[in-house]
């Protein structure tokens, strides 16, 4: 035998493997894994509990877990048979509730712990009743249960808890009350949280009510000299900031403000709070900071960052800091972590005006690509003529020009003279083809001598760009270039001509669009069944019709909302589109449905989708049969409804059953 | 008081349903309900870039669009942090040291080879921050050590082998292995020593493809800190099975301190070392298997 095997490490491996195993099925199962319950190992105990859940005799085998609840001196094995007994299901529920009237307390407690992790509604009753138990012990973990998954009936009786001169029943209810999401009477609880003991219980639930005293007191709270009360105060604050939405929160910011001002050292709490563990914790303090608007404050709110839950809160707290705030931020810039950088730049480009300009730039020479997306939007919001230089120069970046085009659209607004010069500057330069096309878009008339004489260029890049931006300066030009362009050897070419025929319109782009639709290039199909859509080419329809069989999905789903566009979708291809095995082409056959005349035809084919196996298909034809607004399809639909379990396929469901019934 | 959010498209909830389905298919990473916002936020800057008006549009982009590879690997990337830095959680990295480099160094003794895998290694401290404490133990100076950082990101891991950083990487570094082990580079830069870089190989890797973790070695320690959080269940478990699998019996595999593998089984057999709790894989029973 080796030593490996031999060490205890081994032997555990080896019980453990033996008892993963065991066939779940084989006579003896359910005593082999009775026995891994007590063994010395958590992993084998563990792995005794999932195997019993297998066990086909889930009667059988609740039973034997709760005798070995019974086994005092058996700790391990019972928390084993505890943890095995939760995960078996509504199986479990009738002999725990009987276990509830056993002799010994401890068991009690256990039944009562377990049912409350079972989480069953219908258990509600018994463990109310066990809230009258001689043992306190069981009377607290009843009413922790109750916290778990009680009803409004659970709601009621923890409330009435609250009095009861038991302290440690008091807290439970306090905690089950915060977990249920239920707020007492509000002088109830303002009575409690006075009592040292109950006081961060209270604290928690003091956070479900409406800004106000509620605020003020929890506020007072932050001036406690133990962190667990702030750290409670601070959930509270932010629970109640939670419930409203970021730009509703004037009333709880005043009296926040006006009770944290005159908390002596409370900054220091508040930074030493947002560097800490707990997320909600943290999310309090982003209240509390924005609150006070202590422009300090900026780096460690705009570390927050770093936990993604709360990046919404960073953002609307580093609104509130002013600009104070903000120069702190652009000053600390290269010592931020990377998602507090990212935010800071977010909160910086509301800040901006024509002197930001250097700052900006500098941050360009160095940020992350995310992060100069952002510097990017900044500089179009600048106004400064400044901006124009390295906004065109971005124009080269793929990852940038898009954005850095709409920015230099936004500065030609005010500059259009210097935005423009740049740009014919870049062209004449050839730095990016990008340049070309923001130069269509801003120069007009003026540019097409250039644009001809580019859509001749050696590169493709530059022809395509061309093509596309003639379209936009001058339709006779932009008809011209792009049907010489379709004849191009490079498909960029002829996207881009097509492209320009989808804006054109008229009998001949239609025309020419008939030949991109039969391009040996699928990107060129993709955009000629797109421009058909957008050129509203009828005469196109029947191509369009073909491609909705087409084994394609993408150029099917494209084709069938092409049609939609048209208006020409006919019932036959609404068939071929909605049995199609791709939900996208389904969901836009529906679309096509819903703008369609209601017809009986169309509602029984949205009907027929109400049992599709995808979520999203069952919600667009909830939503189409609510438009339709054809009764006869209601009893279909509150059949639907009654069987669904996706939630977005239920509210939609349920907003085309009220819809129905009230006739809209 | 301006808006951050004006004039963007809004995300409705069926279009986020319908996006972290495709990510998850695609990787294992689950975004869960309430974080529809971050998520329409990281996404923000690729519709910008792609001139797309709205999240439906960006689905059907990802679904059919011939550039969709890439995009959804653009798209993966905007919404996974890559925060870390230098020596980070210290004490989990001084209990590696103090207490698992001595048993690595008496185990191995033998083939005297050693192997760490840093999975979901960002732009690449992790890695190097392993590096630097190998080479700082004086255990392994004349051992055949390699250092596997992989993630998901290709971008990442560009900045990874380029090796150079600014304050915020090195924001935990004591300024003694400052000294040692990087060679400034510019104002507030530096670059990771050339021998430390030796010991370090990158590579793409997604954690979800269990296929193609067969091009990772077996490894004594993974270290897979704040990785997991963005897994589900199914997939956390998937995950956890590509790991035990690259890991030699014995080998230890290190997490994130806000992380643990309750309700994930029991295939890793948890430690107590003096200075914090690792898992492990189990030894084999015959000892085969290394």
């Amino acid at each position: 035998m080796s030593d490996t095997v031999r060490s205890p490490a081994g032997q555990e491996e080896a019980r453990y493997r033996a008892l993963q195993a065991v066939d779940p099925r084989a006579p003896g199962a359910l005593e082999t894994f009775t026995t891994g319950l007590h063994d010395e190992s958590w992993r084998v105990r563990h792995a005794a509990a999932e195997g019993l859940r297998r066990v086909p005799d889930a009667q059988g085998v609740t039973a034997r877990l709760i005798s070995v609840l019974g086994e005092r001196g058996e700790t391990g094995a019972r928390n084993a048979a505890a943890e095995a007994l939760a995960g078996m299901g509504p199986v479990a529920t009738q002999p725990l509730v009987h276990l509830l009237e056993h002799e010994d307390p401890d068991q009690r407690k256990l039944a009562a712990d377990i049912l409350g992790q079972l989480g069953h509604p219908e258990v509600e009753d018994v463990l109310l009743r066990a809230l009258s138990d001689g043992d306190l012990n069981v009377r607290v973990a009843a009413a922790e249960a109750l916290g778990r998954m009680g009803g409004p009936a659970a709601a009621r009786a923890l409330e009435g808890l609250l009095d009861t001169p038991t302290p440690l029943l008091r807290l439970a209810a306090l905690e089950g009350l915060a977990s249920l999401k239920r707020a007492p009477p509000l002088e109830r609880v303002m009575a409690l949280v006075e009592d040292p003991a109950l006081q961060r219980s209270a604290l928690r639930l003091l956070g479900l009510y409406a800004p106000g005293v509620a605020t003020e007191r929890i506020c007072r709270a932050l001036a406690s000299p133990v962190r667990s009360v702030r750290e409670a105060a601070l959930v509270a604050l932010g629970t109640q900031a939670g419930a409203l939405g970021p730009y509703e929160r004037g009333e709880l910011d005043a009296v926040a403000r006006s009770v944290l001002g005159g908390i002596p050292g409370v900054t220091e709490r508040v930074a030493q709070a947002l560097d800490g563990e707990d997320v909600q914790v943290r999310a309090g303090a982003l209240v509390a900071a924005g609150a006070l608007g202590e422009a300090s404050l900026a780096v460690p709110v705009a570390e927050v960052a770093r936990e993604d839950r709360l990046l919404r809160e960073v953002l609307f707290t580093l609104g509130q800091l002013g600009p104070d705030g903000r120069r702190l931020l652009l000053e600390g810039m290269g010592t931020l972590s990377l998602p507090a950088r990212t935010v800071a730049a977010e909160a910086l480009v509301l800040l901006v005006d024509a002197t930001s300009v250097p700052e900006l730039c500098a941050l360009l020479e160095w940020a992350e690509d995310d992060l100069r997306a952002v510097v990017v939007r900044a500089l179009g919001r600048t106004r400064s003529p400044q901006a124009v230089a390295p906004l065109v120069e971005l124009l080269a970046d793929p990852a940038l020009s898009g954005i850095a085009a709409r920015a230099l659209e936004q500065l030609t607004v005010a500059h259009p003279l210097a935005s423009l010069t740049a740009l014919e500057a870049a062209v004449e330069q050839r730095a990016t083809p990008a340049a070309v096309a923001v130069l269509g878009r801003l120069g007009g008339a003026r540019v097409l001598p250039l644009l001809r004489r580019l859509a001749r260029d050696e590169e493709a890049s530059w022809r395509a760009a061309a093509v596309e931006a003639a379209g936009r300066v001058d339709g006779e030009a932009g008809l011209e270039l792009a049907r010489g362009a379709l004849a191009d050897e490079s498909p960029r070419v002829r996207i881009a001509a097509v492209r320009s025929l989808g804006q054109q319109g008229g009998k001949e782009a239609a025309t020419f669009l008939g030949l991109a639709l039969k391009d040996e290039d699928r990107g060129v199909r993709v955009a000629a069944v797109e421009a058909v859509g957008a050129a509203g080419a009828k005469e196109r329809s029947a191509d369009l019709e073909s491609l909705v069989r087409h084994g394609d999905s993408g150029l099917a789903m494209l084709a069938v909302r092409a049609l939609t566009k048209l208006g020409t979708v006919g019932a036959g291809v609404l068939w071929d589109a909605l049995s199609h095995p791709d939900a996208e082409v389904v969901k836009a056959a529906l679309a096509a449905l819903a703008s369609a005349e209601a017809s009986a035809d169309g509602a029984a084919l949205a009907v027929s989708l109400l049992g599709h196996p995808r979520w999203d298909v069952r919600v667009a034809a909830a939503r189409v049969l609510g438009g339709l607004g054809r009764p006869e399809c209601l009893l279909a639909l509150e059949q639907a409804l009654s069987v669904e379990r996706d939630a977005l396929a239920r509210a939609a469901l349920a907003d085309a059953v009220a819809r129905l019934s009230s006739g809209r | 008081m301006p808006r951050f959010d004006e004039g963007r498209p809004e995300m409705t909830l069926e279009e986020f349903r319908l996006l972290r389905d495709h990510v998850y298919a695609h990787c294992g990473i689950l975004i869960h309900e309430n974080m529809k916002f971050v998520m329409e936020r990281r996404l923000w800057p690729r519709l910008e870039a792609l001139g797309i008006q709205d999240f439906g549009s960006y689905h059907r982009y990802l679904r059919y669009d011939a550039q969709r590879h890439a995009e959804l690997e653009a798209a993966v990337e905007s919404l996974t942090t890559h925060e870390t830095y230098f020596f980070r959680e210290p004490a989990q990295l001084k209990a590696f040291c103090e207490e698992l480099l001595p048993i690595l160094e008496k185990r191995n003794a033998h083939t005297r080879r050693l192997r760490l895998w840093s999975a979901g290694c960002s732009s690449g401290e992790e890695a190097y921050t392993l590096a630097m404490l190998l080479k700082d133990s004086g255990r392994f100076n004349d051992w055949d050590v390699e250092v596997i950082g992989t993630d998901l990101s290709r971008r990442v891991l560009a900045v990874a082998r380029r090796a150079e950083y600014g304050p915020s990487a090195l924001r935990a570094t004591p300024p003694d292995l400052l000294e040692r082990y990087f060679i400034p580079v510019g104002v507030n830069r530096v670059r990771v020593r050339d021998d430390v870089k030796a010991w370090v190989n990158f590579g793409h890797h997604n954690l979800a493809d269990v296929a193609g973790s067969q091009l990772v070695p077996r490894t004594d320690v993974v270290f897979c800190r704040n990785v997991m959080i963005y897994f589900d269940q199914a997939a956390r478990r998937r995950v956890l099975g590509v790991i035990r699998d690259r890991l030699c019996p014995g080998g230890y595999l290190l997490l994130g301190h806000a992380e643990n593998l309750l309700s994930l089984g029991a295939d890793f057999e948890l430690v107590h070392l003096k200075g914090d709790l690792v898992y492990r894989r189990p030894e084999l029973p015959g000892g085969e298997g290394r």
